[in-house]
């Protein structure tokens, strides 16, 4: 549906290099990446508020790169929704229809449509100052939806609210693209609120895409230390596949090819990475599922509201981090401190190879 | 109340009180009968609705071609936006009769665009144009300076918007922008129609008559002494009084709604 084919677009310092992006017709496609990875610029070059130097993008076959704005058809909303402060939420819903000329009778029949949708019939004649969060993010969408355009723009919708009413918009937001059908296209520094929602995302950092696919492919797969990192991931040992083909890991020896799901073709220096539930305490007697077993010791630990965070020295003084339940810390033969020695294994189910720097 | 409020009231007072005792002074020390002779005086009344219609007439032309301007210093990015803005605030600087002469020099009837003027039938040399054209000189920078600052105001996210939801820039502008900075826009109308009615040495360089008040107030000063010069200064300053004060209080009213 929307392609995007080597953007590339320098704006004062920065620059948006190569992008290449291929969107299908009602798919839910989240941009993850850092503040500053260059995803509000990439979102406003696709809605033609920036001129991209080179590239084209293109609207189910047509090419709209030089199309103004206004011409797009685009729905788009922003982090903090940017609602007209001087008009009520009627007039703001239906802004894009006084634009078009529309008859005031058919305004106001899918303005009170698209109200009745996302429940704000009862705020049609307020002005936005006096809208909670929630509120200003239902008219917001509303207003962008009213004219039924080809592709929804979200410029991080949910990161100015607090977590109660962001896990409810979260629900509203899949609820909108399944009922609407429509095409999303949304940029989010959220892990969480892009595994919710996205069908298919894309990780930006510095400019750049660097690695697409599912939300579980790219999880089980990160291509960098710096997508491994945004994934969440915290443990990365140093490693160096020989000529032999073997992998010598800092902190867990010479680990053997087979136990990886893609095995490197190259000998050199590389990064082993694993997620913190692949580290087991006090694991079970049985050597298949580990890759490493032994002592390690507690050089730090953090009590959250559910979980405990341990960051542990292997023998050698690597360090690797593991987090586990409160529940789970209930079990353990004594109440773990600092400076306590504990059984642990990582798993050879997760272990990651990842190209060093 | 803490000692820093204290403090900065003390000190604001302080300010208000030196503003306001030679007008205070001015105004109690005269008596009411000459000011209601002053005002029955056909050369006073006439000069001062003069001074206010010229002012009027500066100012739509202020926002007429102000408005534009401030738009593009506020949005507009390029080359030598800052030697422009130090153009606009230039008349702030420079001294008001250096204005007239350089107006003069420009408008005068045997200059090449006051002769270009006087074809078309518009003199700008002691008509009420002239006077317009001197106070939209002196007082512009009042009105583009605040409508500019009105529109710095205006969140460019909201333009944006507008924009993707199918609004041309111009019905941006005239839907979003302009509605937005209207506060802005309204301050520095009154500002700039208050200073115009206070302009003289422009004025009096370029067209010394009509005569607006100011430069009635100094003739009368000049030719007959401070006795005759002093009940038009009081009546130009309670009439401005009255007149800003309302306006002030009609664009909070209109804010607030």
């Amino acid at each position: 549906m929307l392609r995007l084919e080597n953007i590339s677009l320098r704006i004062g310092g920065f620059c948006l290099e190569s992008i290449n992006l291929h969107i299908r017709q009602g798919e839910y496609r989240v941009i993850l990446g850092p503040t500053g990875a260059g995803k509000t610029i990439l979102l406003e070059t696709i809605a033609g508020l920036n001129r991209p130097q080179q590239g084209t993008i293109s609207l189910s076959g047509k090419n709209i790169t030089a199309i103004a704005p206004e011409k797009r058809h685009f729905g788009m909303v922003y982090q903090d929704y940017a609602l007209f402060p001087h008009l009520s939420v009627f007039h703001n819903i239906a802004f894009s229809l006084q634009i078009q000329g529309t008859e005031k009778k058919i305004i106001r029949q899918k303005v009170g449509r698209m109200a009745e949708f996302f429940r704000i019939s009862h705020l049609l004649k307020r002005l936005p100052q006096n809208l909670s969060g929630g509120e200003c993010q239902r008219v917001a969408l509303a207003r962008a939806l009213v004219a039924d355009p080809a592709m929804l723009l979200l410029d991080e919708p949910l990161s100015a609210l607090d977590r109660l009413t962001r896990d409810r918009l979260q629900v509203e937001l899949q609820r909108v693209h399944r009922q609407l059908g429509i095409t999303v296209f949304h940029i989010t520094h959220d892990l969480d609120e892009a595994f919710f929602l996205a069908d298919r995302m894309a990780v930006m950092q510095d400019g750049r895409i660097v690695q697409q696919g599912t939300p579980r492919e790219i999880a089980r797969r990160p291509k960098t230390e710096f997508v491994a990192k945004l994934m969440g991931l915290k443990n990365f040992l140093p490693a160096r596949i020989t000529t032999e083909g073997l992998i010598k890991a800092q902190g867990l020896g010479t680990l053997n090819p087979d136990i990886l799901q893609t095995i490197p073709q190259e000998a050199g220096d590389y990064l082993v990475s694993f997620p913190d539930q692949a580290v087991e305490i006090a694991p079970a007697q049985d050597d298949k599922l580990y890759c490493w077993q032994g002592m390690a010791r507690i050089t730090e630990m953090c009590r959250g509201r559910d979980r405990v965070d341990f960051k542990l020295a292997l023998p050698d003084n690597t360090i690797i981090f593991t987090a586990c339940s409160q529940r789970e810390t209930d079990r353990f033969p004594c109440s773990p401190v600092p400076g306590m020695e504990i059984e642990i294994g990582i798993m050879k189910k997760g272990l990651h190879l990842l190209a060093a720097k | 109340m803490s000692t820093f409020r204290i403090g900065m009231a003390a000190l604001g007072l302080i300010l208000i009180l030196l503003l306001a005792l030679p007008l205070l002074n001015m105004v109690t020390g005269t008596d009411p009968a000459v000011l209601r002779a002053t005002l029955a005086d056909h050369e006073v009344s006439a000069s001062i609705l003069l001074t206010m219609r010229c002012a009027l007439w500066a100012t739509l032309a202020g926002l007429l071609l102000g408005i534009p301007l401030a738009y593009l210093l506020a949005r507009g990015s390029f080359a030598g936006k800052s030697i422009l803005q130090g153009l606009v605030d230039l008349p702030i600087m420079i001294p008001h009769t250096a204005m007239g002469i350089a107006l003069l020099m420009v408008y005068g009837r045997k200059f090449p665009v006051g002769g270009f003027f006087a074809k078309l039938g518009l003199s700008f040399v002691s008509t009420e144009a002239g006077i317009s054209l001197a106070m939209a000189y002196v007082s512009m920078p009042y009105l583009i300076n605040a409508a500019r600052d009105g529109f710095l105001a205006v969140d460019p996210r909201l333009e944006k918007v507008a924009r993707t939801l199918g609004a041309s820039p111009g019905q941006v502008f005239s839907r979003v922008s302009l509605p937005l900075c209207r506060q802005g826009i309204v301050s520095g109308a009154i500002m700039m129609w208050a200073r115009g009615i206070s302009e003289f040495g422009a004025v009096i360089i370029l067209a010394y008559h009509p005569m607006v008040a100011p430069v009635l107030i100094w003739e009368r000063f000049e030719s007959y002494g401070l006795t005759y010069a002093r009940p038009v200064a009081v009546l130009l300053i309670l009439i401005c009084l009255v007149l800003f004060a309302g306006l002030r209080w009609l664009a909070t009213r209109g804010q607030e709604s």
